[in-house]
């Protein structure tokens, strides 16, 4: 028993100590970081004149004076943690002083410094900071810094700061093949790193659609969405037929969303993609193009494995006047399952919708449907639909 | 009887030095998460298309004090697409009424539900166009996971994110959440959220506006426990991807998997470590690759029981559903093709968790038994207690320490020294009582109770006016 006690009185006491340690450890930080609050607060009081006095020069010509005084590091550093805040908000001639002034004041230069350091953390700190500086000369060591580590949170931070700083369309796109080199789908991910760029969307969508990694298309595709940039038309087109199904499924979406004109064969062939998201995003696109000739398309595509195909199909119909939803009467009576399912809540909606418009042209087209309802509902009976909790079967992809 | 103590003090030993390596994970996973916490930027995120569309899941069951509060807090959230969805679980109080009120809600005529899981009959789904992505869900009476299942069949988005109705998120935790899937999105099935203890803090207009600790014991003793659980256990467990549970709080799924694997098992507790090991069994058995992930940074702060009935009914509800799910798993139990999952995190979870308090008093009345025949040993009894607390209090100080090191949410020194007197404290009675309910659950398990228990909710002005008057 004794040498099973001496294992446990070790055990007490490697805890006891560890205890100890932890205890001091702990007092010990929370009173340095408090200081270093306490310090950091301060040290924005103290500066509160010269803030004001930058942000009430950042639009005059005049050169911006550098903070006062002999700065200490803590000083320094929360006055450049409020400069980069500031690049963050502002654009133009008002983030470019405010870059200059980062620089002037030996921000960039001691930052560039210190990613050369030993100490992974400082590094770190340093890469975040030259982002929020914009500073360009950063980029290469950053760049290094993505392609050394392996991917983690981490690699999103460096990236961010490589968007933001890089002043060559090659260097963005060295930073999203390295991202994009771990195999991983982080395409809306590196698009929104992309788009923190202060280059010229337009020319690095055009290389991005340009190039052979269907990785680097597909992060283009993906950050394409809110911008309009005409001049990638012609390849979008191209991609439209493209062989990967995500590029294909993300160009039509695109394509389509431009309302451009499309050939009767062209929207067959976009109907019966074998990928759902072009079948769907084919469909919402005939509503909006006011494709009256595709009615035979959609009614048969009311009975699509997919919902959103299916709904997307309902809606357009619902959009396509009067032949558009007397098709979606006739297949709510005459169809059956999901088909029935899907024209039945559409024609509920649109029925419901239109009811509430007050304008005579509004009444005009209401009543228009209330007739074709009417005629395949009877009058006055109000469109019925199975609800409850087993609806319609199909994906649940969206 | 000697030799049995002895085997219990030897377990508690190897208990504990598990607890200490997965707290290990933990430490070596802390650095990265307190940089990324800190450089991650939100600001063009919170506002782009990119991100994934997430519909909120919130079941209310007698939410009246608190949910106005709650709806009004996710529906300020800085995220880009989102949908809240309230399920009011058949309740007896006005949670329906003073939403419909509030939100000047209509019934939906033609409400369209895609999804197929069954569950308790749905009354109505009410909206109003002005609050165009709030809905409420009302149904009969179904339990938790049969809300959430309703939920799910109602929603419109690819992820969705559980979160309980007397909770609040901060106003970046779902954008934190989504910034995690970002980098991984075809291996994460699941991520959980971190959960805090809102009692004593102040709370405005649906958000902590003062984070501080609670005043009364009960809940300080589970800011403790949350802190351990959460910091030192999950950080751990996820870097090894063998996160058996992701808080019914607040968690954010895929909700085609989540389909695929049937939904939220309902008519028993612990719905929210079923589900994680659903997915684990499915994502498994179909060799898909898949990460279960833990994001510390995403804070959901709820209201802990503060009262010795509420605890108890809390816990022994936690007991039963833990005891369930190790019933209904024990074919993963030390099974290879669940590696991970079937090697280490199950076992663990039988051995050290679910059968903890049977090792754990037999240990201690053996030793007592021993020291009341011979008091000549006492020292043996006083080893056993001695091992017990100091090394339950190491893994508490751990655990505060990681806090500390990314976090730091407990400003003053006062907090510092009052988590650790209460990490001392909570073994003079709290983890005994612990022990007790845990049995007790088991119990009502094997006698086939599955009853609720009582919940009461506090309102979230009251608790606010208490933080801000002391």
């Amino acid at each position: 028993m004794f040498s099973h006690l001496f294992v446990a009185y070790v055990f007490i006491y490697v805890c006891l100590g560890l205890i100890g340690l932890g205890i001091m450890l702990l007092v010990q930080m929370k009173i340095s970081h408090n200081r270093e609050q306490q310090r950091r607060e301060y040290y924005e009081q103290k500066h509160h004149d010269y803030f004001v006095y930058v942000q009430a020069h950042l639009g005059d010509d005049a050169e911006l004076k550098l903070p006062p005084g002999k700065l200490k590091p803590l000083e320094r550093s929360v006055i450049q943690d409020k400069f980069i805040e500031w690049i963050e908000q502002f654009k133009g001639d008002y983030r470019n002083r405010l870059i200059r002034l980062c620089r002037e004041a030996g921000f960039v230069e001691a930052d560039l410094k210190a990613l050369g350091s030993f100490r992974y953390g400082r590094r770190l700190a340093a890469a975040y900071r030259l982002g929020g500086m914009r500073a360009e000369e950063a980029v290469p060591g950053l760049l290094k810094m993505l392609q050394k580590g392996k991917y983690n949170s981490i690699s999103i931070i460096i990236a961010r700061s490589i968007a933001k700083a890089a002043n060559r369309p090659e260097d963005l796109l060295d930073m999203l093949r390295s991202l994009l080199s771990h195999g991983k789908p982080i395409h809306h991910l590196a698009a929104d790193i992309l788009l923190e760029t202060k280059l010229d969307a337009g020319s690095i969508l055009l290389k991005l659609l340009d190039d052979p990694d269907p990785g680097l298309v597909k992060v283009g595709l993906v950050a394409m969405w809110g911008q309009a940039v005409p001049e990638v038309m012609p390849v979008l087109g191209r991609l439209v037929g493209a062989k990967e199904k995500d590029v294909r499924a993300e160009a039509v979406k695109l394509y389509l969303s431009t309302n451009p004109a499309l050939k009767d064969e062209t929207i067959v062939q976009l109907m019966t993609d074998r990928d759902w998201e072009v079948r769907a995003e084919a469909a919402k696109a005939l509503g909006q193009l006011h494709a009256a000739g595709s009615i035979p398309l959609l009614v048969k595509a009311l009975q699509d494995a997919s919902w959103k195909v299916r709904h997307n199909s309902a809606e357009s119909l619902a959009a396509l006047g009067e032949a558009g939803f007397e098709a979606l009467c006739q297949a709510a009576v005459t169809g059956t399952g999901i088909q029935r399912e899907a024209a039945l809540h559409r024609i509920g909606l649109v029925m419901e919708a239109e009811q509430k418009h007050g304008a005579i042209e509004q009444m005009v087209a209401y009543n228009k449907k209330r007739l074709i309802h009417d005629r395949y509902f009877g009058v006055k009976q109000p469109v019925k639909r199975v609800t409850g909790v087993a609806a319609v079967g199909g994906d649940y992809t969206a | 009887m000697l030799v049995y103590g002895t085997v219990a003090i030897y377990y508690v030993m190897f208990v504990n030095i598990l607890y200490f390596a997965i707290m290990g994970l933990s430490y070596r996973s802390i650095g990265t998460i307190a940089k990324r916490a800190k450089y991650s930027s939100y600001q063009t995120l919170s506002g782009s298309e990119l991100v994934p569309s997430v519909s909120l899941l919130v079941p209310a069951y007698n939410e009246e004090l608190t949910i106005i509060e709650n709806v009004y807090c996710l529906m300020t959230l800085n995220y880009p697409t989102y949908e809240v969805i309230v399920i009011n679980d058949g309740s007896s109080d006005d949670t329906l009424s003073v939403l419909i009120k509030e939100f000047k809600l209509e019934k939906m005529h033609n409400p369209e539900i895609r999804g197929t899981i069954e569950t308790q009959n749905v009354r109505g789904i009410y909206h109003n166009p002005d609050y165009p992505h709030l809905f409420i869900i009302d149904k009969e009476n179904g339990g938790k996971a049969d809300s959430l299942n309703a939920g799910i069949n109602f929603s419109h988005y690819p992820l969705i994110s559980s979160i309980d109705a007397d909770s609040l998120l901060e106003k970046d935790a779902l954008i934190r959440m989504a910034r995690m899937y970002m980098e991984n999105p075809e291996e994460t099935v699941a991520i959980g959220g971190d959960v805090r203890i809102a009692n004593g803090c102040l709370i405005e207009n649906g958000a902590v506006k003062r984070v501080s600790l609670p005043r009364k014991i009960w809940p300080m003793f589970q800011s403790i426990e949350y802190l351990k659980a959460f910091l030192g256990g999950r950080i751990g467990w996820s870097r090894m991807n063998g996160l058996i549970i992701v808080s019914g709080a607040f968690g954010l799924f895929r909700k085609d998997y989540v389909i695929a694997v049937g939904g939220y098992r309902g008519g028993y507790p612990g719905e929210d470590m079923n589900i994680i090991i659903k997915l684990h069994r499915y994502m498994l058995s179909h060799k898909i690759p898949y990460k279960v992930a833990f994001c510390p940074e995403a804070v959901c702060w709820t209201q802990a029981p503060d009262t010795y009935k509420i605890i108890s009914n809390q816990r022994m509800r936690w007991g039963r559903g833990n005891l369930k799910n190790m019933i209904e798993n024990r074919g993963m139990f030390l099974n290879p093709k669940y590696k991970i999952m079937g090697l280490i995190t199950i076992p663990y979870n039988v051995l050290f968790e679910t059968l903890n308090p049977y090792f754990r008093i037999t240990g201690l009345l053996a030793l007592a038994g021993y020291t009341l025949l011979d008091m000549t040993h006492w020292r043996i009894l006083l080893t056993f207690m001695l091992l017990n607390f100091l090394s339950g209090y190491l893994l508490s100080v751990g655990a505060v320490i990681l806090e500390e090191i990314a976090f730091r949410r407990y400003k003053k020194l006062s907090d510092l020294w009052k988590m650790l007197l209460f990490s001392a404290l909570k073994f003079v009675g709290y983890h005994q009582l612990g022990v007790l309910w845990r049995v007790q659950g088991h119990i009502q398990y094997l006698r086939k109770n599955n009853s609720w228990g009582t919940m009461t909710r506090q309102s979230w002005k009251e608790e606010s006016e208490t933080a801000s008057t002391a």
